[in-house]
């Protein structure tokens, strides 16, 4: 509108102004004539009088000139020229365009994963970034879950959260009739849905009438995913009975297709109330306050801080600790933001999504110092056209800014196939995460608007970076200096672009670096066993009660398999365990008690723990350092037994002999330890050594099991050689999950691999941006002295001087660069450390690799333009210009 | 004979044409042409201001709003733009005459020292 009517005004001001002036002259005629004067001499003086009225016009015109729209017609009019421009030079065009789409694309595969993760880290949940996660924090210092009693307490007592609703996280077995699926369920609270203002597609969501009275509320929800997958989209699927784990749900509803649950980057199959808990894993803890399962979460209150809730929560919290005392523990329970949250793949991803954007700014400044470069070889070219506007009146600030938008019209284009470039790349990334894991990660990363609006103003920006300096100086231009040809500025000119060129190589070596302590990071995390093998040795899912068996004929079923298992020659050991090594994720952990150790109030004796078969050592090549693994004899009828770690001997008994024969309680009876084991990596690569304590099997008894089995030879499909061995033993036991361990505790090396993969592609990128950038300083400056050649060619000069003589200018700049870049590297790199597993952040064969990658690519792009000046025909070369 | 015009001419010093308009419409509204006559008779024909000038001059000042312009009928029954002095526009012409004496005096008492410095 106000555009509009600013067109408007000015055509009224011309037009006012035309009339104003005609007036003039015809007054002024009229005068003469009344003096007597001819009419056609009067009109021709009063004409004459006036002077030029075009110019008149121009001048009063501009008084009204200014103001953002004038100013945004003229940078329209430089756009226009702008691509004119495009289109005049297209191999330069092409260049520039292309060496920003690299950094513009490279960024936006960083910006899109961040953004997932910090702007909406719940798909298809609003404002998920908001939310709050509620924590406890145990007297020994453990982050934890809440307990439901907790939440309980919290939710009635809510003053600073909209809706406070929880969900726990577990697998369930799901249940079709012979066939059988491992899926990843949320038990949550009744108002889950409504706190998250998720809706369903089909049927309805739950609502906290289905969560009233434990055991009562068989219904579940499913996710788009399951069931297109499970139900081939079954329209019909509401009202279905399904079975989780054994136990028949009735499906109420499908849920939007774009939410996955209110776990970070995890998928979620199933819904249930959480007061179907103890039906699907008995016995019934719920009322316990010492079963921390519950993740809380909720959005804060308008006006209400953080801070203050923490403090509600703390309070809140002292208050339960009071009314409704744990043995020994004390829980204090406090707000975090949902980035922070110690539940979901933010955890692990964000440290290592800040370090790519770090990168991903260091790429873009050298495409910035490598497209800064382009445009000033090509603004020495322009200086006659720049002269020719400042002769014609153009003031320099003019000329400024019509560069400037020829930059950012350069920069749009770059803008948008950087987008299309991430596109492309981020399905890489992704499923590099999302392979083998044992649950479904799923990272939020798509190409958006907000991924485009980023590229934008990253491109923009850019321009405005590498156009500054050379429209400046660009617009410096003197006339007189280039009426004689003259090269201008030749020695500040090219002091610039030699420091660029330095930065370039400097920057080109710290990602190099950093990309080879990744690498080798990767290789190192690849090689490294987290204490056990998995090589050859099966990783298959099974759930026992599903198919009809209790906690004896699970064991007979067991011993039969194992039984079976030794029987075959394929087969070199077999064993089950109730958790998997090395998921990212800790398993289940229980309250110990100690004989004869009276814990400090303070202490929290909460241990992670597995149930495993007496061959579970032997198949993971686990040593035992003290005392025996566990044997078949440790069944229900004998005493109890237990295996603890090296961590938690030392820590109880100062050494693992001297563990043996102590004993320890975990719920039941008094547990004898008979062997110390080596400690492993227990979830992922990089954590600390922590207590740990395995039951035996036969005494703790699971439904729900993995079957390790070690191949005898690592070429045996032992996947098929377990699968045709549970058929043949219970054709009717569905196979969960059947997979090679290795490929399970590959999630384990996702962050290192997503960081690996970036920065390499990112090192690759600036070192051959990098080489663009010496090659064609190089070639610009035997272009600038192709006359000079000639003559020292002429005077007897031989080739071998000539390449010497380039080739030396763009080693001193590449020598200087490796030099600045070593220096970098040594400072940035220790910011790399919480991304690196196995090497030191000054490890000395990242660095020397990386300096030699570079110096080899500096040597060859400084060569090949001198070698090519030392072919000059010394003639031709005099005759330049 | 009427001396001709450019010989007696003088030029005008910087900034001082928006002063003389001001000055020019104190008396009441006048159109463009009105004001260069009214400079060039007040002058005693010393005075010729450039059209190329004039205009510009009186389209900043209606900008800066010290005149405002209307459109009238003039004696001739033409569509004519006048110019008429804003309240605002009297308060700079009294700051440019002041300005105008201050620098008359200091430049005079430069040109002429009647005192010798003691």
């Amino acid at each position: 509108m106000k555009i509009w009517r600013w067109i408007v005004r000015r055509h009224e001001i011309d037009r006012d102004l035309q009339d104003e002036i005609g007036n003039h002259l015809s007054m002024a005629a009229r005068d003469r004539v009344d003096d007597g004067a001819d009419p056609e001499a009067a009109r021709l003086a009063a004409r004459k009088e006036f002077g030029n009225v075009l110019r008149t016009t121009e001048a009063t015109r501009r008084v009204w000139r200014g103001g953002w729209l004038e100013w945004l017609t003229d940078v329209w009019q430089d756009a226009r020229f702008g691509v004119r421009m495009i289109v005049k030079n297209p191999g330069f065009s092409l260049v520039v365009i292309a060496v920003l789409t690299l950094g513009i694309g490279g960024n936006a595969v960083v910006f899109s994963v961040f953004k997932g993760l910090a702007l909406e880290p719940l798909p298809g949940v609003k404002d998920s970034a908001t939310l709050a996660v509620v924590v406890s924090r145990s007297n020994g210092g453990r982050q934890v879950a809440l307990s439901y009693p907790d939440y309980r307490y919290f939710r009635d007592h809510n003053e600073s959260f909209t809706d406070l609703a929880g969900c726990d996280m577990a697998p369930l077995s799901l249940g079709l009739g012979s066939r059988g699926e491992r899926v990843w369920g949320e038990i949550v609270t009744g108002n889950y849905f409504q706190a998250l203002g998720v809706h369903a597609q089909l049927g309805r969501t739950l609502s906290p009438a289905d969560d009233v009275t434990p055991g009562k509320h068989p219904v579940a929800v499913i996710n788009d995913g399951m069931w297109r997958r499970t139900f081939g989209s079954d329209p019909a699927i509401v009202g279905k009975t399904i079975q989780l784990n054994a136990h028949p749900y009735t499906v109420v509803g499908v849920l939007e297709p774009r939410f996955q649950g209110s776990i970070v980057s995890l998928v979620t199959d199933v819904f249930v109330p959480l007061m179907m808990l103890p039906q699907l894993f008995p016995p019934d803890r719920l009322e316990h306050r010492g079963m921390r399962m519950l993740i809380v979460f909720g959005h804060l209150r308008p006006g209400v801080t953080r801070d203050a809730a923490s403090a509600r929560l703390e309070v809140q919290s002292a208050q339960l600790d009071a009314d409704q005392p744990v043995l020994n523990m004390t829980y204090r329970s406090h707000a975090i933001p949902i980035w922070q949250s110690p539940y979901g793949a933010q955890t692990y991803l964000l440290p290592v999504v800040s370090m790519l954007g770090g990168t991903g700014i260091l790429l873009l400044l050298v495409v910035c110092a490598n497209v800064a470069n382009l445009v000033m070889v090509r603004g020495a070219s322009r200086r006659g056209e720049v002269a020719v506007r400042l002769a014609l009146g153009a003031s320099r600030s003019r000329i400024l800014r019509l560069l400037l938008v020829e930059n950012l019209v350069l920069a749009v284009p770059g803008a948008l196939l950087g987008v299309a470039l991430a596109r492309v790349l981020l399905p890489f990334l992704s499923s590099g995460a999302a392979a083998a894991a044992p649950m479904r990660v799923s990272l939020n990363a798509s190409t958006d608007v907000w991924v485009l609006g980023f590229s934008l103003l990253l491109s923009c920006a850019s321009a405005l970076v590498f156009g500054f300096v050379p429209a400046l100086q660009t617009s410096r231009v003197e006339l007189a200096s280039v009426m004689k040809d003259e090269s201008p500025r030749g020695a500040a000119r090219s002091r610039l672009r030699s420091a660029l060129v330095v930065a370039q190589v400097a920057v080109s070596l710290l990602l190099l670096v950093g990309a080879g302590l990744v690498t080798r990071s990767l290789i190192a995390a690849r090689q490294a066993d987290g204490g056990f093998d998995s090589h050859s040795v099966s990783s298959v899912a099974v759930d026992l009660e599903p198919s009809g068996y209790d906690s004896q004929s699970g064991r007979e079923l067991v011993t039969r398999l194992f039984d079976a298992f030794a029987a075959s020659p394929e087969v070199e050991s077999a064993s089950v365990a109730a958790f998997l090594p090395l998921t990212l994720v800790d398993g289940a952990s229980r309250r110990v008690t100690i004989e004869g150790y009276e814990p400090r109030s303070d202490e929290d004796l909460s241990f992670l723990y597995n149930v495993v078969s007496a061959d579970y050592f032997r198949t993971l090549r686990v040593p035992i350092i003290s005392g025996r693994p566990f044997e078949r004899r440790d069944d229900e009828h004998a005493t109890g037994v237990t295996i603890v770690n090296e961590t938690l001997a030392r820590r109880m008994w100062q050494t693992p002999e001297a563990a043996l024969g102590k004993r320890l309680k975990s719920g039941g009876d008094w547990l004898t330890i008979v062997g110390v084991a080596q400690d492993l990596k227990y979830a992922r690569l990089t954590e600390a050594p922590r207590p740990y304590f395995y039951l035996p099997f036969l005494q703790a008894y699971t439904s729900s099991l993995t079957l390790h089995v070690r191949a005898s030879d690592a070429s045996t499909d032992i996947l098929g050689v377990v699968s045709r061995q549970l058929h043949a033993t219970d054709p009717n036991l569905p196979l969960l999950t059947s997979k090679l361990l290795i490929e399970q505790t590959r999630v384990a090396l996702s962050p290192y691999e997503m960081a690996a993969g970036t920065l390499l592609m990112f090192g690759i990128m600036t070192i051959l941006l990098s080489a663009l950038g010496i090659y064609g300083l190089v070639a610009y400056t035997i272009e600038q002295s192709t006359q000079e050649i000639g003559v020292r060619m002429a005077i007897g000069a031989s080739r071998l001087d000539v390449v010497r003589q380039f080739f030396g200018r763009g080693l001193t700049l590449a020598a200087l660069g490796m030099a600045l870049g070593l220096i970098m590297s040594v400072a940035v790199t220790r910011l790399l450390a919480a991304a690196l597993y196995g090497v030191s952040a000054t490890d000395a064969a990242s660095f020397v690799l990386a300096t030699a990658i570079v110096a080899a690519i500096a040597l060859a792009a400084s060569f090949v333009p001198a070698w090519r000046a030392s072919r000059l025909d010394p003639l031709a070369a005099l005759r330049h210009r | 004979m009427e001396p001709r015009r450019d010989q007696a001419r003088l030029e005008l010093l910087q900034g001082t044409l928006d002063m003389l308009i001001l000055q020019t419409l104190q008396w009441g509204p006048q159109h463009g042409y009105a004001i260069s006559q009214a400079l060039r008779v007040e002058s005693h024909e010393a005075l010729q201001v450039e059209t190329g000038s004039l205009y510009p001059a009186l389209h900043r000042l209606e900008r800066q709003g010290w005149v405002k312009a209307s459109w009238a009928q003039s004696d001739a029954n033409q569509r004519v733009k006048f110019y008429r002095l804003t309240p605002d526009g009297k308060k700079q012409l009294l700051r440019e005459r002041d300005r105008w004496s201050q620098l008359v005096s200091v430049i005079g008492g430069i040109l002429a020292p009647r005192r010798a410095k003691g």
